[in-house]
């Protein structure tokens, strides 16, 4: 059982996080060694583009627009804050100045382990129900009560709902800091 | 905890994060200090940057007035060394501070300081290189002065744009160092001898089989390592004329541009 939780939600949620720490490093290693590190520099563009356009999903889950299948939309979700999140990373760079782009960095990351964490929370809830679903059956039930029994599970094992709780008050501080951190620089670039 | 509580705190805290930003701009959002002269204005982002347009080179020329740079400090104090740079700021095409000079730690590695275009100089500083660079220190650089756009471009040093190609081709077997054929930095002048292949005795050797007693310029015939191609060239006795109107056409002198080792 315990063998069975590391290898179905600790490791790939180690594996996907550790991949972008890695992808990161080599992506830097590489536009260093090609004297390319001002690609860097403008990659914040990019990714916060990215990130942006991945909120499609929120919309369409929350019924602010009505178009693409949820299913996607998750899918397209999880790629484009991964790639979003990478290219962010590489703009970071290890160059330490100032303490705004760090907090909206921070930020960021914790925002990345959470939806993580919600991506595998989602499977173990989806998991849980199944295992109900097949308890219900073998016991003899019929469908409709196994329907409303299943319904009943949900809402006491919404672990999606818990986990929004701390997830979306992440990313309104990644919003503010992010934007806060575009402001200035907006502010203060040399336009010429 | 409910997500309304978390949510009021966690906004409460972005507030007090956000106000930060206002009261210490020098540590939220500075990109590093500034240069150790300009460290008074570190507390300062407007004393330079106006908003969302950055820096003017008018906020610059306020304190450096550009006919002073090089003479006289902000302060009216005379600069007391070499007055190498003067013409340099004066005679730019346009006054475009931030186009070499950067501020900021964080911001000089993309914008360093020897990183500027030539293209910023006016025409008559941007040909007399040496009121900024000096002449290398080997023989050859020695006897020239001026017209280095002759060999070598404003985008860099090395390497240079002098087409080696036009004397002698480089291949396999004759990819090395400058100093093996050109040695004590004398680039008027070549050996062969300097490679075990190229002794004394083989080549006078092989030349004489041929009959060819005329060998003291290497470069006459052997354009290259291709043996056959230098059989062709001597054969057609054209060597002689190709190379005096190359060497013309590069302003060379050819009484200088001898094998002189080839005596024995």
């Amino acid at each position: 059982m315990q063998r069975s939780l590391i290898r179905k939600e600790v490791m790939p949620f180690l594996l996907m996080f550790g991949f972008l720490i890695l992808a990161t490093l080599i992506t830097d290693a590489v536009l260093h060694q090609f004297e390319l590190a001002w690609i860097g520099r403008w990659l914040g563009i990019p990714g916060t583009l990215l990130i942006l356009s991945s909120f499609f999903y929120s919309l369409r889950k929350r019924k602010k627009i009505s178009f693409g299948n949820p299913k996607t939309l998750l899918k397209v979700h999880e790629t484009l804050t991964w790639i979003g999140a990478l290219f962010i990373l590489v703009h970071a760079g290890v160059h330490v100045y100032a303490i705004l782009p760090w907090l909206a960095l921070l930020a960021m990351l914790i925002n990345v382990i959470s939806g993580m964490t919600g991506k595998y929370l989602l499977d173990r809830s989806r998991r849980f129900l199944a295992e109900k679903k097949e308890t219900y059956l073998q016991q003899g039930l019929s469908d409709q009560e196994v329907e409303k029994r299943l319904f009943r599970d949900a809402t006491t094992y919404d672990l999606m709902k818990q986990w929004r709780t701390v997830h979306l008050p992440i990313t309104l501080a990644f919003a503010v800091l992010g934007v806060t951190h575009i402001l200035s620089i907006l502010l203060f670039w040399q336009w010429k | 905890m409910k997500k309304k509580q978390i949510t009021v705190i966690v906004a409460a805290n972005l507030f007090v994060l956000v106000m930060l930003v206002f009261l210490f701009p020098q540590f939220m959002i500075s990109p590093g200090k500034p240069v150790e002269a300009h460290i008074d204005l570190a507390d300062d982002c407007f004393a330079c940057h106006t908003p969302f347009i950055g820096s003017t080179a008018e906020q610059c020329i306020d304190c450096h007035a550009v006919a002073d740079i090089g003479i006289k400090t902000t302060k009216g104090l005379l600069i007391d060394k070499e007055q190498k740079n003067v013409a340099f700021h004066q005679k730019l095409v346009e006054e475009d501070c931030m186009a070499c000079h950067s501020e900021h730690k964080g911001v000089q590695p993309f914008r360093p300081i020897g990183q500027f275009s030539h293209e910023l100089l006016q025409t008559s500083v941007k040909e007399q290189c040496d009121s900024c660079h000096s002449n290398p220190a080997d023989g050859f650089h020695k006897k020239i002065t001026g017209n280095c756009s002759q060999c070598h471009s404003n985008e860099s040093w090395l390497p240079a744009t002098f087409d080696h190609e036009k004397y002698f081709r480089f291949d396999k077997d004759h990819n090395t160092e400058c100093a093996t054929c050109h040695i004590n930095n004398d680039y008027t002048n070549y050996t062969c001898y300097g490679c075990h292949e190229h002794s004394r005795s083989n080549i006078r050797e092989e030349h004489l089989e041929e009959g060819i007693r005329d060998y003291e310029n290497c470069v006459d015939c052997h354009r290259s390592g291709d043996e056959d191609e230098a059989k062709r060239i001597w054969r057609s006795g054209s060597y002689k004329s190709k190379m005096q109107q190359q060497l013309n056409l590069d302003g060379v002198d050819q009484s200088n541009y001898r094998k002189h080792d080839h005596d024995d």
